[in-house]
């Protein structure tokens, strides 16, 4: 299978605002440490590990919000460290799909209105964001909830809209940062067979960040975080451990 | 772009309360200025229209010498043949009336106690028939019949002074046109107020035959032309200036706005004090609004984020911010024209008077005009600066850092 993201040796460290100036060793923190990792299209893979471990700021990497302190990343074949800022808004834009452990929906627009922003900001014409839209609500389920605002949804149905924006713009790869986190284990379950029905049925590349046991049961490939390093890739290939 | 209309107009009412306060602000602001605006340009109307019709016209002609030199003797730059240019202005479209004066000066005594006049001789049918108003203290208008004694109007400061009232008799004296020193008794039928105290103290009016024996010529210093209405004033100047170039004399017109130097005056001083009002209204909005749309940044860090991390681009957040601003702008106008425009009216029909302005002897009422120009200049303020009140916070948001803003709390 074609590889959607390489992960080479990456590092990212962050300043520290209160570290004393004439103790330049101790003047950041390293979140993530020399992490490597292949994943391939078409993936249903779990970045796991304990708060802490540096799962955020690797899928944050991987999703071009954020570029790393030394190492680089190929994402749909592009090394992103070599884009400038519009080129990997643009790319995020095409490309990748987020889904928030918060949902983060805008609270002003519906449901629908929601999911048709990543084709908005495409400049997709609006008869075919129309029909992409209902498409993917339907695909989440979520037909019948196309009027609400997010105020009006649970919370399972929040991130069920959040799903169907992360896929309306058929990415190449979906993120998704403890989307789990924020419910409860009979809306966690319906959300994790969700997201892997999509990555079975559509061949979405879905790389999620979760701590949660039970969720891990059900995906195929594990990779562990723990101290901003890989301890284990429940894959044989791309393995890395710092 | 319709829908990225829909999210701005949306997030204005998203905190409704701040939105509110926002817009009382703004309509504050531009109702201020309607009603600050709205009087100053009651007062430049009526200011205008007493100017005109307290004497000064519409158009005032003069002979070319009048402003090249000074005279030498009386009357030596006045008007030959009056008579032919009033009857040739009458003729024009907007033209009511033409009336001839004679602006003089000399001595007045009452035999016991002398003083200096300013004298203005009129035809004073034809004062009437223009619609100019004397406002009089005491007595009635100078008579135009011929024949019998010589009738004076005086302002009520020289009456004062002079120790006299209406029926009592003074004698002029001045120069004649030849140089000699001539007299003629007058009895007082009138005393006047023009509002201007300087004035009162030194006017004095008779009828046009009575000064032209009294200065021995048959000229007359100007002609006062009034028109229908005073907008038309350029149009008429226009259409004139053209035929009084045919006539013996070389002739010039004056727009009354030329030999209004009070009224102008009063203009530029009250158009400054309202340039400063507006730009203290444009600095409140600015800043404060500033402060609103700041705090509105940040309560929204997490969605600009969000935006920001699907591939928003940053123009875009921009063009949010500034929206949503320009549209607060545009409902607090639209607030501040309503209130404004109710306000006016309920001030106009208040009948509130002011104590008279300085120098004036009249109580002022306070009414406000409605000035489309106004409203449209206070509206085009406050959504200008409510647009450049958002460029900061705009931008500010659109330089957020994506991971940082997505874990903001």
């Amino acid at each position: 299978m074609d590889e959607i993201v390489n992960v080479e040796a990456v590092s990212r460290r962050f300043p520290l605002d209160d570290s004393p100036a004439h103790h330049p060793a101790h003047s950041f923190v390293s979140a993530l440490s020399n992490a490597s990792l292949r994943v391939s299209a078409g993936e249903f893979l779990a970045i796991s590990g304990p708060s802490g471990s540096g799962k955020t700021t690797l899928l944050n990497l991987i999703g071009c919000i954020d570029q790393p302190t030394s190492g680089c990343i190929h994402v749909d074949g592009v090394d992103t460290s070599k884009l400038s800022p519009t080129a990997m808004a643009t790319l995020r834009r095409e490309k990748i799909g987020f889904v928030f452990q918060t949902f983060n929906l805008i609270p002003v627009f519906t449901a629908a209105e929601n999911v048709e922003f990543p084709l908005l900001i495409q400049g997709i014409p609006s008869g075919e964001r129309r029909e992409r839209v209902a498409e993917a609500l339907e695909s989440v389920g979520l037909t019948a909830r196309a009027q609400q605002r997010p105020d009006l949804l649970s919370g399972g149905e929040r991130q069920r809209v959040a799903v169907a924006r992360a896929i309306v713009h058929r990415p190449s790869l979906v993120l998704a940062d403890e989307p789990t986190a924020n419910l409860d284990t009979h809306n966690a379950t319906q959300l994790i067979d969700l997201m892997h029905g999509l990555n079975r049925r559509l061949g979405l590349t879905f790389i999620f960040s979760t701590h949660d046991a039970r969720l891990l049961e059900h995906t195929e490939r594990i990779v562990r975080l723990c101290d901003g390093q890989v301890v284990s890739d429940s894959s044989s290939k791309g393995v890395s451990c710092g | 772009m319709a829908k990225f209309m829909l999210l701005a107009f949306r997030n204005v009412f998203r905190n409704r309360r701040r939105t509110m306060m926002t817009l009382f602000m703004v309509g504050g602001g531009v109702a201020g200025l309607l009603l600050v605006g709205g009087f100053f340009s009651f007062m430049f109307w009526g200011l205008r229209e007493s100017t005109i019709n307290g004497g000064l016209g519409h158009i005032q002609i003069f002979t070319a010498d009048h402003f090249n030199r000074d005279e030498v003797r009386v009357l030596d730059t006045g008007i030959d043949n009056w008579r032919q240019v009033a009857a040739t202005v009458k003729t024009g479209g907007h033209v009511r009336g033409v009336a001839p004066r004679i602006e003089f000066y000399g001595m007045v005594s009452n035999g016991d106690k002398s003083s200096v006049f300013m004298g203005s001789a009129v035809d004073p049918d034809a004062e009437s028939s223009m619609g100019f108003t004397t406002h009089f203290a005491s007595g009635r208008n100078l008579d135009g019949k011929p024949g019998g004694e010589v009738e004076a109007l005086i302002g009520a400061g020289l009456a004062k002074s002079m120790n006299v009232k209406v029926g009592d008799g003074l004698t002029l004296l001045a120069m004649t046109s030849d140089g000699a020193l001539n007299g003629v008794d007058v009895q007082i039928v009138g005393i006047v107020v023009s509002g201007v105290a300087e004035m009162d103290a030194r006017s004095l009016r008779i009828t046009l035959p009575a000064a032209q024996r009294l200065l021995q010529s048959d000229r007359v210093t100007n002609l006062v032309v009034g028109l229908d209405e005073t907008e038309n004033t350029d149009q008429v100047s226009a259409e004139l200036s053209p035929r009084l170039l045919g006539l013996p004399q070389k002739l010039v017109l004056k727009k009354w706005i030329d030999l209004a130097t009070y009224y102008k005056q009063v203009r530029s001083l009250f158009s400054m004090i309202f340039i400063f009002l507006g730009v203290i209204v444009f600095f409140m909005v600015l800043m404060s609004s500033v402060n609103t749309l700041l705090m509105t940044m940040f309560e929204r860090t997490r969605e600009i984020g969000t935006m920001l991390a699907m591939g928003t681009p940053r123009a875009w957040i921009v063009l949010l911010f500034m929206v949503e601003a320009t549209l607060i702008g545009i409902l607090g106008a639209i607030v501040g024209l309503v209130a404004g425009n109710m306000l006016g009216i309920l001030l106009n029909h208040s009948g509130i008077h002011l104590p008279p302005p300085p120098g004036n002897t009249v109580p002022m009422s306070f009414k406000v005009l409605h000035v489309p120009s106004l409203m449209i200049g206070s509206s085009l303020l406050v959504i200008v600066s409510l647009a450049l009140a958002s460029i900061l916070p705009a931008i500010r948001a659109s330089r957020l850092q994506i991971a940082e803003a997505l874990s903001h709390v």
